[in-house]
């Protein structure tokens, strides 16, 4: 090993354990490791200039390709990807529009109210809301709000919103798994490698579609007798809020619901109109703040910066990690051990995605293994789109099994114990895990017969 | 006594410093927030109190947790979270109080009439306290000292800025060894007068 890898090598692992001992918020942990990547791996060890300006990779911004694709071509997988930051800001401000508006309440209010608060059909419809709002809303947004009104109609209806809220969080990430832009892994994949949205609906899409059956009879199963409980008890249904009571302003909240159907239109037709997501996330954030007139300083303020900012410095550590070959060793590696056989591959790269997912931070690990899976399919020949939903599916799905693996879980377990309904490690898992070996098994069957 | 004051009670296990709030408390008809506001937080935010008990003043497992923003999956973290919203909650009242552990002197580090204090104590007699006081042996009692103070000491240096016990942080440090316990009170509240009288 040289230098330069030893020194990538250990930035990365040091940022991985900052991350876990969260003691430093972990966007200061991305972008510091990220300077010294540039400075230590790039500038001392390399002393190699190109590697630095294609880790900033801000040359890409400004050409017409990143905003207009005509091609299948992605962005370069190397350093930092803009398109995803671009992307990621601009979901977010249009969602914090749609969060002021009273978009997502009312919509959990009117569910509520058309299986008239019986909670087994509540239970399923909103184990269905939740998939399908993720697939194109970050899960956080969807549990953040879904979580809230499941433990106040729970209140109401007198019953235990622990299970409920552990199959929205299971199905929040599952519908994120579905395309493009549900996931953070998902539009990193796609972003990196040139996929459309609707590759990926058609593909980790069809795959999410079967498991969310299964999941929704396997939670149906396991929590039928603890939400049964509160059969015949007495509710006083005149306390529930009605829907309308969720809107703000019915002028923001008409805005908020045609700029969202906008935005799936776009992603869903951004292959044959060519315009990229990078385009569609600036445009989308740009129309919210220009509707939302004075209120607009106010919902940039709102956007989770600290995010993109985690994203920035992640993107040049694996950039490191990259441009000094490292995760060509590991492709190496993974090749030698599968022989070069794609049954065992493609069962290498799901499982480790979805063990590894389960306890540390997916995004870091699908950014690191996507020049991986390139290499792979560079050196032993498989096709790139197989690894590629195959690690979609494992990063995805992984992190549903334990309270840590996605962000959707730390939000749904810390809203249910503020609530008063604390989620510890067992009752997580013994929930969540057994739901994700099913679906990690039935990805790996659909990807078998499918691809191999 | 017409501003309002704060006086925050940190302790090491056996150092009699819970006890030490207590008589202030009765002393200065101050208010009294220890364990025993778990009880009137599961009434008010409709929480089991045992959930509130099993993780009071308990320091998160930094493997087993994460944050995303201000969310966190650890318990112990969110109940502790609570817990300093409810006292957060209380000071915006305006009355006056003593805050015992729940890194009180963290929680209101921007309040001006803080006052912060860290009892201590002699390890032999901090020993003998607690071999009488839970009726134990005296290497259980040890254990015990050195498994609550191991706590606290996480717990602390969790939610805070600065090391459990630094005298550097405290506006004052007092051995309760060194005195009789009702001097030792009587040093604490001329203290304590005396800074009210700045306040």
């Amino acid at each position: 090993m040289t230098i330069a890898q030893i020194l990538a090598v250990l930035i990365f692992v040091a940022m991985f354990v900052l991350i876990v001992i969260d003691k430093i918020e972990r966007h200061i942990v991305t972008l510091a490791c990220g300077a010294l990547t540039l400075v230590l791996v790039f500038g001392v060890a390399m002393k190699n200039m190109d590697a630095v300006i294609n880790t900033l990779n801000v040359k890409g911004i400004f050409t017409t390709e990143f905003w207009y694709a005509a091609g299948e071509s992605g962005e370069s997988t190397s350093g930092i990807n803009w398109a995803t930051i671009i992307f990621i800001a601009g979901m977010m401000v249009m969602v914090e529009g749609m969060a002021k508006a009273g978009f997502f309440r009312w919509l959990c209010m009117k569910l509520a109210k058309m299986v008239n608060y019986k909670t087994i059909p509540l239970f399923i419809v909103f184990m269905i809301m939740s998939a399908v709002l993720a697939m194109f809303i970050d899960s956080i947004t969807v549990i953040l709000f879904l979580a809230a009104v499941t433990v106040e109609l729970a209140k109401l209806l007198k019953f235990d919103p622990v299970p409920m809220i552990l199959a929205e969080i299971f199905c929040a990430n599952l519908g994120g798994s579905a395309t493009m832009c549900g996931d953070p892994p998902n539009i990193i994949i796609g972003t990196s490698l040139g996929y459309s949205f609707a590759d990926f609906i058609t593909n980790t899409g069809v795959i999410a579609g079967v498991s969310l059956i299964f999941v929704i009879i396997y939670f149906y199963i396991v929590y039928r007798k603890e939400l049964k409980v509160a059969d015949g008890v007495d509710i006083d249904f005149s306390t529930i809020p009605t829907p309308k009571e969720a809107i703000t302003s019915k002028k923001d909240f008409a805005i908020s619901t045609v700029i969202f159907l906008s935005a799936i239109i776009l992603l869903v037709t951004h292959a044959s109109t060519h315009l990229t997501v990078a385009f569609i996330g600036a445009v989308i954030a740009l129309v919210t703040l220009i509707t939302a007139g004075k209120n607009a300083l106010g919902l940039l303020k709102k956007v989770d910066y600290k995010t993109l900012l985690f994203f920035i410095g992640l993107f040049m550590v694996v950039g490191g990690l990259e441009q000094t070959g490292v995760l060509e060793v590991i492709a190496k590696f993974i090749g030698d051990v599968s022989g070069g056989n794609l049954f065992v591959m493609v069962a290498i790269i799901l499982w480790v995605s979805a063990i590894a997912s389960a306890f540390v931070d997916n995004i870091p690990f699908a950014a690191t293994m996507i020049p991986v899976i390139q290499s792979l399919a560079a050196t032993s020949g498989v096709d790139l789109d197989t690894l590629a939903w195959t690690l979609s599916m494992g990063t995805d799905i992984g992190g549903s099994a334990t309270p840590i693996g996605a962000s959707a879980n730390v939000v749904g377990t810390s809203v249910s114990a503020k609530s008063g309904h604390p989620i510890g490690w067992g009752r997580y898992c013994k929930g969540a895990a057994p739901a994700t070996i099913i679906v990690v098994t039935i990805s790996m069957i659909m990807i078998f017969f499918r691809y191999c | 006594m017409s501003k309002q004051t704060i006086i925050s009670i940190s302790r090491e296990f056996g150092s009699m410093g819970h006890h030490i709030a207590g008589m202030i408390a009765s002393d200065m008809g101050l208010k009294l927030y220890d364990r025993s506001i778990l009880d009137e937080m599961a009434k008010e935010k409709n929480i089991k109190l045992e959930y509130l008990e099993k993780y009071d003043e308990k320091p998160k497992n930094v493997m087993l947790s994460r944050r995303v923003g201000r969310f966190s999956n650890s318990i112990e973290e969110v109940m502790a979270e609570l817990q300093f919203e409810y006292l957060r909650e209380k000071a915006k009242t305006g009355e006056s109080f003593i805050v015992v552990g729940r890194c009180g002197e963290t929680v209101f580090k921007d309040h001006e009439g803080l006052i912060s204090i860290f009892v201590t104590g002699n390890f032999e007699d901090k020993v003998n306290h607690i071999m009488e006081y839970f009726k134990i042996s005296r290497n259980e009692a040890i254990s015990k000292i050195n498994r609550h103070d191991k706590a606290r000491k996480r717990y602390h240096n969790y939610h805070s800025d600065f090391k459990w016990g630094d005298s550097r942080y405290y506006d004052l440090c007092i051995n309760s060894n060194k005195l009789e316990l009702e001097e030792t009170v009587k040093v604490l509240e001329t203290y304590i007068k005396a800074r009210m009288d700045r306040i």
